[in-house]
């Protein structure tokens, strides 16, 4: 698995920004709402694991007055990506309360994606809106004919993302857990991460999932790679905001060096 | 016909008057491609210190209302690596913006050590002197110590001859003492203002949010304030000034413009829209076709004041 410092993808590639307009949005669980928008440049260019920054331009203050990074959750042909909005603060439940028809700012696509060695066995790990990759990448990855397993965790029944629109993006329904046991399987998502065998690991979700996953990974030497989160101000590795802490101690920015990195490339806490 | 944006400062013509801020353009290559550089007044890189910096822990920014905190900490390749892999593509690809250099330093020495390191190479126009960092120890130490910063002004002076234009920070009782400083001991023009020192609270966790606990604010928020700390140092000096803080349309640049800045630097309005600093001067265009003004220059420090004014 490479560890150090991976180039960024400002040396291979340049985003689109412009203006889309919000095809739909519609509340899918507590808090959690899937927003389609209008973006052929985006969806013909994303790869798995990509983000965009979603904002309102300059003349809106009010929260989000900086944009917010989205994981591309899915493209179609048509040219519509989806994002999956879990209403947290001010910022994100103004994104929430998106109507059909209002326009959003895009940047995108951002970031280094995951990236899958041909034929591997793929288990995606995806707790709480960590899911949205995996919506993308599951459905297209199933397509090229890899084996995705896709297990999602949340805390309660009510989060759960709605598991017949996953199955209808990613062509089979998730293994699902919740911590209070329900919907799906009682306890923690990783707590359902099989590792007999070859396998490839994929996750997306809070930092205490991904240190869990990253201290399995050590100990038994898997091929883990994690998108992870931090508070971002460009997207594109101007201003050096969006930083977590490398191997070698020394930041990574997460919007041209990550969002996924290998698990070795990440400085974790002994677990 | 079109009116005039170009200018003759620092003993070059700037095409336009629109710059984008340091620390907000990272070193110009990140924004190549999404936004049209080459037509813009210029940019200023990320601060350059003698030797690699590593910056604050996270988090580094956060969204403040109308605008953000942030504490980089002043993280950067360092003067060796900036000069050999960064520079390298600001001099390739830049004909008509002019790139002014941030520079930082714990001493007059480290400063001095930058401006002299860099000063052979190609590719930028001068130094931009940052004595108003707010989120490193002794980041504002030069910028608000009069006696400081007078050494270190007349020192660089005697280091180069591009021009040198030092960044104030607004935490001062009179930035016009100090713009007066930066003049008389040899500085080119002034860029008004740094950010503001601030603070904020999660209420949940009883924790300050940025990682390097305060943090300097910038955005819309700080218009005012920067329109009227621009306007007090310009009319303390007779170098050309900067204005900087909050710009993010046409309007906001020419209430800098007319306080006194001959150019301006945009800077939290392209984290918002990368296409902010080529919009503000679409719009500084189109007010001087709508107001008749046939140059840019004409507008420049051209605030009418009221006779009881008291300045």
């Amino acid at each position: 698995m490479p560890s150090g410092t991976a180039p960024e993808t400002t040396d291979i590639l340049s985003p689109v920004r412009h203006r889309a307009e919000v095809v739909s949005n519609r509340q899918v669980a507590t808090d959690t709402w899937w927003l389609e928008l209008g973006s052929p440049e985006i969806a013909d260019r994303a790869e798995w694991g990509q983000f965009v920054m979603i904002g309102f331009g300059l003349d809106h203050l009010a929260p989000p007055f900086l944009p917010r990074p989205f994981s591309v959750g899915w493209r179609c042909e048509d040219g519509r990506i989806g994002l999956l909005v879990r209403a947290f603060g001010a910022g994100s439940r103004r994104l929430a309360a998106l109507r059909a028809g209002e326009r959003v700012l895009l940047l995108g696509p951002l970031g280094r994606p995951f990236r899958l060695e041909p034929g591997v066995r793929v288990a995606c790990v995806a707790g709480g809106v960590g899911l949205a990759p995996f919506l993308f990448l599951a459905g297209d990855a199933r397509c090229q004919g890899f084996d995705v397993d896709l297990l999602y965790g949340e805390l309660t029944a009510d989060k759960v993302f709605d598991v017949g629109l996953i199955e209808e993006l990613t062509g089979r329904p998730p293994i699902v857990w919740t911590e209070d046991g329900s919907l799906g399987r009682r306890g923690r998502v990783t707590d359902g991460l099989s590792t007999d065998g070859p396998v490839t690991v994929l996750a997306c979700g809070p930092m205490p999932m991904l240190q869990a996953l990253a201290g399995r990974a050590a100990r038994e030497g898997l091929d883990l790679q994690v998108s992870v989160e931090e508070h971002m101000g460009c997207g594109v590795g101007t201003c050096q905001g969006c930083v977590v802490q490398g191997a070698d101690g020394r930041w990574r920015k997460v919007c041209t060096q990550g969002a996924v990195f290998y698990a070795s490339e990440l400085k974790w806490p002994p677990s | 016909m079109a009116p005039q944006l170009r200018q003759s400062l620092f003993g070059v013509e700037f095409q336009a008057p629109v710059l984008l801020a340091s620390g907000t353009c990272g070193y110009g290559r990140e924004y190549a491609g999404l936004i049209p550089l080459d037509e813009l007044g210029g940019l200023v890189t990320k601060a350059v210190s003698v030797t690699p910096r590593s910056g604050n822990p996270p988090h580094r920014v956060a969204e403040t209302p109308g605008g953000m905190i942030n504490a980089i900490g002043l993280e950067n390749v360092g003067l060796e690596a900036f000069a050999s892999e960064k520079l390298p593509w600001l001099r390739d690809n830049l004909a008509r913006a002019h790139v002014f250099v941030n520079v930082v330093g714990r001493s007059v020495e480290e400063y001095a050590a930058v401006v002299s390191g860099l000063d052979g190479e190609e590719g930028f126009l001068g130094y931009e002197i940052n004595v108003s960092c707010p989120n490193v120890e002794g980041g504002t130490m030069f910028g608000t110590d009069e006696a400081a910063l007078a050494e270190l002004v007349g020192r660089l002076r005697r280091v180069t001859e591009r021009p040198v234009i030092v960044k104030l920070t607004p935490n001062v009782p009179d930035i016009g003492i100090y713009a007066r400083i930066c003049e008389e001991n040899g500085a080119d023009g002034l860029s008004t203002i740094n950010t503001f020192p601030g603070m904020l609270i999660d209420i949940h966790r009883r924790k300050p949010v940025i990682g390097n606990v305060t943090g300097g604010i910038s955005g819309p928020a700080i218009l005012p304030m920067g329109v009227y700390l621009t306007w007090r140092a310009a009319i303390s000096c007779s170098v050309p000034v900067i204005g900087i803080g909050g710009i993010r349309c046409g309007e906001d640049a020419l209430q800098y413009i007319l306080a006194g800045a001959h150019l301006v630097q945009v800077g939290t309005a392209s984290f918002v829209d990368p296409a902010a600093a080529a919009t503000v001067q679409e719009e500084i265009s189109s007010h001087l076709v709508e107001a008749g003004v046939g140059s840019l220059s004409e507008l420049v420090g051209g605030l009418r004041l009221p006779e009881h004014a008291p300045v």
